[in-house]
């Protein structure tokens, strides 16, 4: 996509923490007077949009607005902008905070307007030093301004630091704060969530496309996508191609050309072996989807999932083992030991997996990891322990054989 | 250096000396400078060159080593399929003086040490430095005077930040040494004997005979063997370093095996490089003082994963390597020698240069009195070398017995070939002996690059742009100390993940740079000797 269509990261709009410009490069406010001036408007647009959640769920965005919409402060209404942004492969979030600040912010803003939220609660991953410092910066400018919507407050909270904390209900958790374990659903945060009261939780990215939506109208953002894909996507690329980075792309660009257009193709012109999907449920893509269009439903319909938009790539000789292996050491890592199958489970799966990774694996190990993989899902409060699994069939489907070459 | 065709037969010069000649004045010295510009090999036409990637894009670099710094790796993901992970707090790359030193203060402070090293513990240049240690202990000396000498040595290219560290850290690196078990040469009264050299204000110089560097290592070795806590794995040279998901922060290092060309992963909070040198790559095709296993590899590896280098266009010439017997062609003649009184003699049997100028002046020296035609031409079966006379047999007249009492190493050496110093003359042309610059490192060994650490030979910053005697063994000793002492100082809880991605960082920068990659690198033992690294 050239520079001057990008929507999110138009070059006009990386200016970092600068209100003042930023208001007038941008719709100088508007969008704020129309999502004081009519709130369910706003929501309207947003369903004809078909936003969806970019932090990895793809759940439409428009049906957590109405949710929280419908229930009555008590005595506040939440907004938690959620930035935990710790996914491997995953580096947009930072971004979009470090130079774009009033983008979000403007988003939030007008999200909170449309389901009459007035804590807005900025929750950023506490590593992410240069997003916080330009995050604390822009807050600071907009309690400052005019602009700010009476009776809204903004405040910056920097995470736990936990993998885990990027879960909705985990981040509830420690703005209340207590250790970010996930909670049971239902209840679903629209009805009880921080301190109880109705909260929408939206990814950073997912709110930096409202402003753009509510100015330019849903038409406009549904004709940025391709195929069944709306708006625009960053997709972030890492792994063995020429130019890693994120990319701002239409919804459902086909991978081959994320990765040989604008990625530059494979490092040293090696064959392509495989794809990393970041995000909460990892899958892997093989040369067999170079074709697909990066969107939610197209990625879900091939049994695989578009995740934050994560692209790690694999080339040949690369081994598929080790990666997993160390997938699911970081999510063996991340587990916060609440739920017993999740805490024991995915220890064993990384040990396991070390141990065929390190050449002492038998067949009996790679038969009990299967085991493991067909009882394990759906059994904990978060979809962490389901995710693993997801990565783990994935990679069995498309490379069992390396498994086996790997036993002892 | 074999441009110069003019010079006299070696039976010839060898029939026309005599000890006992007059000798002429030694002519007008002419400027330094205008002399190494002249003659030193770092100024060869055509030798240096400006690296295109890297940390140090833009700055020169000696052509060989460019080449390998520019180079692919040997390692690629697929390779480390199925490797044997070992984990430990710190992993040492190197068995000479500097990992040994390392190895000792981090295992003593409670960390497991894994001392990996190319060839067997103590095959280094470590035990080669014959001359001795320098450190500030005589009365009439300072600390300061150490460090202006070490400064002005090294032409004031020097970082004075890590020579403060060095020098005073002479005294007690001394002291440590002697804790360890090492011999030192005494004076009558049974103080420590000192000596000059080579650009030296003051006797500095604390020696064991003329194998200093030996005795150092025998008892280094001795207490690395027996500590517990440090694991040495020999024949195990490092191919590749490892980084974290982001390529920015060492974590560890891919082994190889001499024995079986099998691979082996060290995953580690800390990587301490002590690699040592890069004589074997035979810059300008000089020979050199240097052992087997100098092949640059932790320049290479460093470089590889982001560390920054400096001086890579300034090596040091030892102005007295033998050129005959052929079989010993580089390897040294020390220093003390010269600081003992001998003199060089040109074919002419003249004196061309104070002997006790800086190393990189007398080798200069002697470069010009070969390509001006009054060298002494060597016959060799490959192709003809060429030199000028290290006066030992004056020396010998003047004090008797001086040789074999300090310096029988020489003596042993020589005999076996039929020579001896006393009567006859030696042979000597300047040979590649020390790698002046190398790693960026601060006053704790630290690199540019989280949690890797580069201490003795490979880092740079200390000896500017040419090395005085002396102060090799005492950084080995000083800085090892220091980095193993800092290496356990990272809290953090370990690697989470150990991945090449730098290696795929240089392999963007060379596409982008349209450089081939077909060159792979490190060398890990020279062509002569198996070649480039080869499973």
């Amino acid at each position: 996509m050239e520079p001057l269509n990008q929507v999110l990261l138009h070059p006009d709009r990386r200016i970092g923490a600068d209100l003042e410009r930023w208001l007038k490069v941008s719709h100088g406010g508007t969008p704020l007077a129309a999502a004081i001036a009519d709130p369910a408007m706003v929501r309207e647009q947003i369903r004809v949009a078909e936003l969806r959640g970019l932090g990895g769920s793809g759940f439409p965005v428009w049906k957590k607005w109405d949710a929280v919409a419908a229930e009555p402060a008590k005595p506040d209404k939440y907004l938690v902008v959620n930035g935990n942004e710790d996914e491997p492969g995953t580096f947009k979030d930072r971004l979009l905070l470090e130079e774009t600040p009033h983008q979000v912010i403007e988003g939030a803003l007008v999200a909170a307007l449309a389901v009459g939220a007035n804590r807005v609660v900025f929750y950023i991953n506490p590593d992410l030093s240069r997003s916080l410092a330009s995050l604390k910066l822009a807050i600071e400018q907009w309690h400052a301004s005019e602009l700010l919507p009476q009776g809204i407050e903004l405040t910056l909270l920097p995470g736990s630091g936990h993998y885990i904390g990027g879960e909705e209900t985990a981040a509830m958790e420690w703005i209340e704060g207590k250790f970010p374990f996930p909670r049971g659903k239902p209840p679903y945060p629209a009805q009880v969530g921080v301190h109880g009261c109705p909260t929408l939780i939206n990814n950073v990215e997912t709110l930096a496309h409202v402003p753009h939506i509510v100015m330019n109208g849903a038409e406009w953002f549904r004709a940025r996508g391709r195929g069944t894909g709306t708006g625009t996507k960053l997709y972030s690329l890492s792994g063995d191609v020429l130019h890693p980075g994120v990319y701002e792309l239409p919804m459902g660009t086909p991978l081959r050309e994320l990765i040989y257009e604008h990625g530059g193709g494979l490092l040293s012109g090696k064959p392509l072996k495989a794809i990393f999907t970041g995000g909460p449920s990892n899958t892997l893509l093989t040369p067999a989807d170079l074709d697909v269009g990066l969107d939610f439903d197209s990625l879900r319909a091939r049994g695989g999932s578009l995740g934050t938009g994560a692209m790690i790539v694999i080339s040949e000789g690369t081994g598929v083992v080790k990666r997993v292996a160390e997938y699911v050491r970081f999510f063996a890592h991340s587990s916060c030991g609440q739920c017993p199958p999740c805490k024991s489970g995915t220890a064993t799966l990384s040990r396991l997996l070390d141990r065929i990774d390190t050449g002492r694996g038998t067949t009996d190990d790679l038969a009990t990891l299967e085991d493991l993989c067909a009882m394990l899902p759906g059994s904990g409060r978060c979809h962490l322990l389901s995710g693993v699994v997801q990565l783990l069939d994935s990679s069995f489907r498309h490379f069992h054989h390396e498994y086996k070459s790997a036993l002892r | 250096m074999t441009s110069a065709i003019e010079a006299i037969p070696l039976a010839e010069a060898r029939a026309r000396y005599r000890p006992d000649t007059e000798l002429t004045p030694l002519p007008p010295t002419i400027d330094p400078d205008t002399l190494l510009a002249a003659f030193h090999p770092d100024h060869l036409r055509g030798s240096v060159v400006k690296l295109a990637i890297g940390a140090n894009v833009g700055d020169s670099c000696q052509r060989e080593l460019a080449d390998l710094l520019q180079a692919e790796a040997f390692i690629d993901e697929a390779d480390l399929a199925g490797t044997p992970v070992t984990d430990c707090d710190v992993l040492i790359i190197g068995g000479g003086g500097a990992g040994c030193a390392a190895a000792l203060a981090a295992a003593e402070r409670g960390a497991s040490v894994i001392l990996a090293t190319k060839l067997r513990l103590g095959d280094s240049n470590t035990v080669m430095a014959e001359g001795g240690i320098q450190a500030a202990i005589e009365p009439e000396d300072s600390l300061q005077r150490h460090v202006q000498d070490t400064l002005r040595g090294g032409h004031h290219a020097g970082d004075p930040a890590l020579v403060a560290a060095m020098v005073e850290d002479g005294p007690d690196v001394i002291r440590w040494l002697i804790r360890q078990g090492m011999q030192f040469e005494q004076t009558a009264g049974g103080n420590l004997h000192t000596r000059k050299a080579g650009g030296l204000s003051a006797a500095r110089i604390v020696h064991c005979r003329d194998y200093t560097g030996l005795e150092m290592m025998r008892v280094l070795r001795e207490a690395v063997i027996q500590h517990r806590a440090i694991e040495v794995w020999e024949q195990s040279p490092a191919v590749e370093l490892l980084s974290n998901e982001r390529g920015q922060k060492c974590v560890g290092a891919v082994l190889s095996s001499l024995a079986d060309g099998r691979l082996r992963i060290v995953r580690t909070r800390s990587v301490i490089m002590a690699t040592g040198g890069v004589g074997r790559l035979h810059l300008n095709g000089f020979p050199t003082s240097n052992h087997l296993g100098a092949t640059g590899d932790g320049l290479v590896l460093a470089y590889r994963i982001g560390a920054k280098l400096r001086d890579l266009d300034s090596f040091q010439y030892h102005p007295t390597g033998l050129v005959y017997p052929p079989h010993l062609s580089g390897k040294l003649v020390t220093e003390g020698v010269r600081a003992a009184g001998a003199l060089l003699l040109n074919a002419d049997g003249r004196r061309f240069v104070d002997e006790l100028a800086p190393r990189d002046v007398v080798s200069a020296a002697i470069l010009r009195e070969v390509r001006e035609g009054r060298g002494i031409r060597s016959p060799r079966l490959d192709k003809e070398r060429y030199g000028v006379w290290l006066d030992t047999p004056r020396l010998e007249r003047a004090q008797p017995g001086l040789l074999e009492r300090q310096f029988p190493k020489l003596l042993a050496r020589t005999r076996v070939a039929g020579i001896d110093p006393r009567v006859d003359p030696l042979l000597v042309h300047p040979t590649l002996h020390y790698q002046n610059g190398g790693v960026v490192i601060d006053v704790d060994g630290a690199t540019t690059v989280p949690g890797l650490y580069a201490v003795g030979e490979v880092s740079g910053g200390i000896h500017g742009r040419n090395r005085i005697m002396g102060n090799a063994l005492l950084e080995i000793i000083g800085f090892g100390r220091r980095a193993g002492v800092a290496a356990i100082g990272d809290r953090d809880r370990g690697p989470k993940k150990v991945t090449l991605e730098h290696v795929n960082r240089v392999r963007r920068a060379l596409t982008l740079a349209g450089m081939p990659m077909t060159r792979k690198a490190p060398q890990v033992l020279p062509p002569y000797a198996g070649g480039a690294w080869n499973r």
